[in-house]
């Protein structure tokens, strides 16, 4: 919520003696586990599935990827769509656009275990405008593209926004649902606080904004609720069966390109 | 209502029994330069074993022989009274002994019975006076009771600069404060830096770790009790510091010489005040302080009666420029009349009113609304001790305690962008009732043993749901106003008791068990003062904890020295922790939220303290194990708490130098709270994710740190005007104690992942002006 980066800010100004620095730790290993990303939507008719394995904490990469994976997802006809490896952890299935609400469901058979999991696609709620807001924060500029609509009043809402910047792959940026605004005209900002990712002047931004079901708004956002403070972090509740890790989607979507720029709406 | 009516009618018919007296003396024992009462004073019959210590009111009543007698009094840093006595004469007495001018004389009063800490069957109990305290070293030089508390074994710390703290292994939420009975639900300023308790205002603490006497009931861990000061009723007296980051000032006089006495005392800090300076509008416009006050006031009508009142108030305020305000305190009252129906029968009536609220604003374009939160409670306490000879004390009593929690509810402006949220209220009415039994029975046994009854009532109006294992809702029942749910009837066992084996030597031993009704929740390390409270409910069981404890008890060089040994092991039941991912906010089925489980810790203490003398301080150690188990986490398997702690040393040294200079210096060294950290990661979304396996099976690096003081008063030059300087550093040697660690991907290469810590407070000098009038 944002009344806790608030605090945070604040928090920030009390320490001004802090200071950060990098640290060796030995932390424990563990065996390694499958992570299943099934994230699939209307954008366009070609549909990627990611396979990987957990690594150490301390290795150079950042996954182990899974190639021998058979990958099957049957839509809301009943039609079954495979996946086919790319040899790099990725599985791809041409001509597949899910643009029907309704159910689908994922299998993965891979080393003689079975993930399975359905899932729900809900309805695309339109955006009425979009804008660029400029925030001060201690003298440092932060740029959010804002997307303001109407939450439908008569359902449970939640929405998932990824970034690229510039071309570069995307990244995940916040889930929100309508606990606290169902039904009224919402605005969603879309930021990026870290050096390394924080829009700037005159970047080209791609936003994916996608309506997802409540078991992935769940997995999101108990990713985004850890923070150095949380009591004990632990793993998001997957909606994929037999201990995998990851999450299965399928959204109604669309994306928004904007250009950061001064000119447009300001605070 | 009949376990209440018995009750009544049970003690009525004691008090009556007990009404009879003869040969008993009774009276108080006060300051003769304040007024104030002494607690724990000794009242001794020369040359005899006769001796009575003054309870929290200074009050005291000793069996005495009929003829004329040589009655003692003593208090440390007071000179020692010695009077001849006739019971056949008078009964009553209100004794002042005369303050020391100088504490730097080690006064060694022959007969002086100072090894009450050995003979007492109280055990698991620490206590010290403000003044013993004053020049321990503190962070920005804030003098703080609850950051002293931390430096006793078998406490253990909340973390840099926090004032939170943790009893045995207990939880936070399983401390009892009180401050002049008054249970005070958040004891910490700015986020935990400071405790909620000004110096200046408060006389005596008291802290039950174990064995925990009937009188108290209602949080399982341990049992913090705060008096506050009562007021000069001979002189109008100032007292006041300025600080690096807080000012403080107390006034005190008479109303009605030697009848009647005030006490006001206020504190604030200005640490925001440098943010004024900033160029930035947001950045100027914003607020980060807190305040406190105490007022107290009291009369004595005659030798029985006397009638104290008062309170607290503190707030913190938190603000961001006009975006956003956030603002927290507890508020408490206290009306309390002590009655001495005769020589050997006390009573004290209370009646207290306590609170904590908090308020979040935000107010920005896109959202308007305010969070408001409050818990309160109206408590009623009729307190006896009957003094029935010098080897039987009974103490019994009653308590009526109504507690009303209103849950975070949002409210949104007409045209906002967020609905307005409203949850319901919980209500809970506790009746409780206790006897205890304090019996010397003969030279080499003394116990205290006693029950604590509790009915915790569950009531209406509200809508109580029943929740499945997942902790989804599936059937609701709606009740009226009043209406009680459910009965939680609770009988608590209580017995301390020491053999001793001589006036130097004592084996104690202690068990007790402890009911508690109000729990806090929290998913964050550091607790805020947005965590949730609620009370037992139908889903929600009782806390209990069991506690058993052992002790060696040893006093050194005529009672210069005290030494102590403890162990002990403790099982909670009707833990409770939170569902991963848990929505706790403005959540109507939160209680589908909370998982059950149990908890266990065990240790050992040793304590060794010089509380007299040029060199004074103490030394204390402890070692310690505290897990907890829930079916939902961690596969079931038991698991370290966050707050277990394996070693844990705490230093504390203040020697008086000259007349003029004081030095203290404190250090401390405990091992690293145990921490979940991630055992692998992955990638989803384009982000690197860490993978969990082991709930708190990694550790935060140990700790350690080293404080130092002065304190400078000149000689005095002014009989009326005194003032004194302390200059102190907080961790002398820059220790970058790791506050938070963290994860990241490396800057240059994001496919490795690295751990980089955040250190909070590095030396941190500091310089506090004193004065007094």
């Amino acid at each position: 919520m944002k009344v806790l980066n608030y605090i945070v800010v604040l928090l920030s100004i009390c320490s001004l003696t802090s200071c950060e620095e990098v640290i060796d730790l030995d932390l424990n290993s563990a065996d390694p586990k499958y992570v299943i990303e099934a994230n699939l939507n209307d954008i366009n008719s070609t549909q990627t599935i990611k396979i990987s394995k957990t690594v150490n904490f301390n290795e150079p990469i950042p996954n182990e990827p899974v190639n021998n994976a058979q990958v099957v997802v049957i839509d809301v006809a009943g039609r079954a769509h495979a996946f086919t490896s790319n040899g790099s952890g990725l599985y791809t299935s041409s001509n597949f656009k899910p643009i029907t609400n309704g159910n689908y469901s994922l299998s993965v058979n891979v080393d003689g275990k079975e993930f399975l999991s359905t899932t729900t696609r809900v309805p695309y709620v339109e955006v009425d405008s979009l804008g660029i807001l400029k925030d001060e924060v201690f003298n440092e500029t932060y740029y959010a593209v804002t997307f303001k609509f109407l939450d439908p009043i008569n359902t449970a809402n939640y929405y998932k926004y990824s970034y690229s910047v510039n071309g570069k792959p995307f990244k995940f940026s916040a889930v929100f649902s309508d606990k606290f605004n169902n039904g009224l005209l919402v605005t969603h900002e879309i930021t990026e606080r870290s050096d390394a990712d924080k829009f700037v002047l005159g970047d080209d931004v791609t936003i994916l904004r996608e309506c997802i079901n409540v078991d992935v708004y769940n997995f999101w956002s108990d990713l985004q609720s850890i923070n150095p403070g949380s009591a004990a972090p632990a793993n998001p509740k997957s909606n994929i069966s037999n201990g995998a890790l990851g999450f299965f989607s399928v959204s109604s979507a669309k994306l928004y390109n904007v250009t950061i720029t001064d000119s447009s709406e300001e605070e | 209502m009949r376990f209440l009516s018995t009750i009544f009618v049970l003690i009525t018919c004691v008090c009556y029994t007990f009404a009879q007296s003869n040969q008993n003396i009774s009276g108080y024992v006060r300051d003769a330069a304040s007024g104030e009462a002494l607690i724990g004073a000794v009242v001794q019959v020369k040359d005899t074993k006769t001796a009575t210590s003054t309870n929290s009111y200074g009050f005291f009543s000793l069996k005495v022989p009929e003829t004329n007698f040589n009655l003692q009094i003593s208090f440390v840093g007071y000179e020692g009274l010695d009077i001849v006595v006739d019971p056949l004469v008078q009964k009553n007495f209100n004794f002042e002994l005369i303050p020391l001018d100088n504490v730097l004389e080690e006064v060694v009063i022959s007969g002086k019975k100072r090894n009450n800490n050995v003979t007492s069957p109280q055990m698991g109990v620490l206590n010290f006076s403000m003044d013993e305290v004053k020049n321990v070293p503190v962070l920005f030089g804030e003098r703080d009771i609850l950051k002293t508390i931390q430096m006793l074994p078998g406490v253990a710390k909340g973390g840099e600069g926090s004032s939170n703290f943790y009893v045995r292994g207990g939880g936070g939420d399983q401390n009892l404060i009180l401050l002049d009975e008054a249970t005070v639900y958040n004891a910490s300023h700015l986020l935990g830096f400071f405790s909620t308790f000004n110096s200046d205002a408060i006389k005596d603490v008291e802290l039950y770790k174990g064995g925990i006497p009937s009188q108290y009931g209602g949080r399982i861990s341990s049992v913090m009790d705060i008096r506050m000061m009562d007021g000069n009723n001979k002189k109008f007296a100032a007292e006041g510091g300025v600080g690096l980051i807080a000012s403080r000032l107390k006034l005190e006089g008479p109303i009605v010489k030697d009848k009647s006495s005030f006490m006001l005392s206020g504190r604030r800090t200005y640490a925001d005040l440098f943010l004024k300076l900033s160029p930035d509008e947001t950045v100027n416009k914003s607020k980060l302080y807190f305040y406190d006050l105490n007022a107290k006031f009291n009369y004595r009508f005659d030798d029985k009666n006397t009638v104290y009142v008062s309170g607290y108030f503190g707030k913190d305020e938190l603000g961001y420029g006009d975006l956003f305000s956030f603002d927290w305190g507890n508020a408490t009252a206290t009306v309390r009349w002590n009655h001495v129906f005769n020589e050997k029968l006390f009573s004290n009536t209370t009646l207290i009113y306590s609170d904590f609220t908090y308020n979040v604003n935000v107010s920005n374009d896109n959202s308007d609304f305010k969070i408001a939160s409050k818990i309160e409670n109206f408590n009623f306490k009729q307190d006896f001790s009957y003094y029935a000879n010098n080897k039987s004390t009974f103490r019994f009593g009653l308590n009526v305690l109504n507690q009303r929690i209103s849950p975070a509810s949002l409210n949104a402006a007409p045209g906002a962008s967020v609905n307005t949220i409203d949850i319901e209220k919980k209500y809970g009415l506790e009746l409780a009732g206790y006897a205890s039994h304090e019996w010397k029975p003969n030279d080499w046994l003394a116990m205290i043993y006693g029950v604590r009854l509790t009915d915790f009532m569950v009531r209406g109006p509200g809508t109580f749901y029943t929740y499945d294992s997942d902790g989804q809702p599936i059937s609701s029942e709606t009740y009226n106003s009043g209406k009680v749910i459910k009965h939680y009837l609770n009988v608590e066992p209580r017995l301390s008791m020491s053999f001793i084996l001589n006036q130097d030597n004592s084996i104690k031993a202690s068990y007790n068990r402890i009911v508690q009704n109000l729990h806090q929740l929290t998913n964050t390390t550091s607790s805020l003062p947005t965590d949730q409270y609620v009370l037992s409910s139908v889903n929600i069981k009782p806390q209990y904890a069991d506690q058993v404890s052992l002790g060696y008890f040893r006093n050194f060089a005529n009672n210069k020295y005290e030494f102590s040994v403890e162990t002990y092991y403790k099982k909670m039941g009707n833990q409770i922790d939170i569902r991963n991912g848990a929505d706790l906010q403005a959540n109507e089925y939160l209680e589908g939220e909370l998982l059950y489980g149990k908890g266990r810790s065990y240790g050992l203490e040793l304590f060794l303290r010089k509380r007299q003398g040029k060199f004074n301080g103490w030394i204390s150690y402890t070692l310690g194990k505290s897990e907890r188990q829930f079916e939902e986490i961690n596969e079931g398997a038991w698991f370290k708490a966050r707050q277990d702690r394996t070693h844990d040393i705490s230093v504390v040294a203040m020697y008086n130098l000259t007349k003029s200079w004081t030095l203290g210096a404190n250090f401390v060294y405990y091992t690293g709270n145990a921490i979940t950290f991630p055992s692998g990661k992955y990638e989803l979304g384009g982000k690197t994710i860490y993978y969990y396996t082991e709930r708190n099976g990694s550790r935060m690096p140990n700790y350690h740190r080293l404080d130092l003081s002065a304190t400078y008063e000149p000689n005095k030059t002014n009989k009326r005007f005194n003032s004194s300087w302390t200059f102190g550093i907080y961790n002398v040697y820059n220790r970058k104690n790791a506050y938070i660690i963290d994860f990241r991907d490396n800057k240059e290469n994001p496919n490795i992942t690295e751990a980089y810590k955040l250190a909070l407070f590095g030396a941190i000098p500091s310089v506090t002006w004193n004065f007094k009038f």
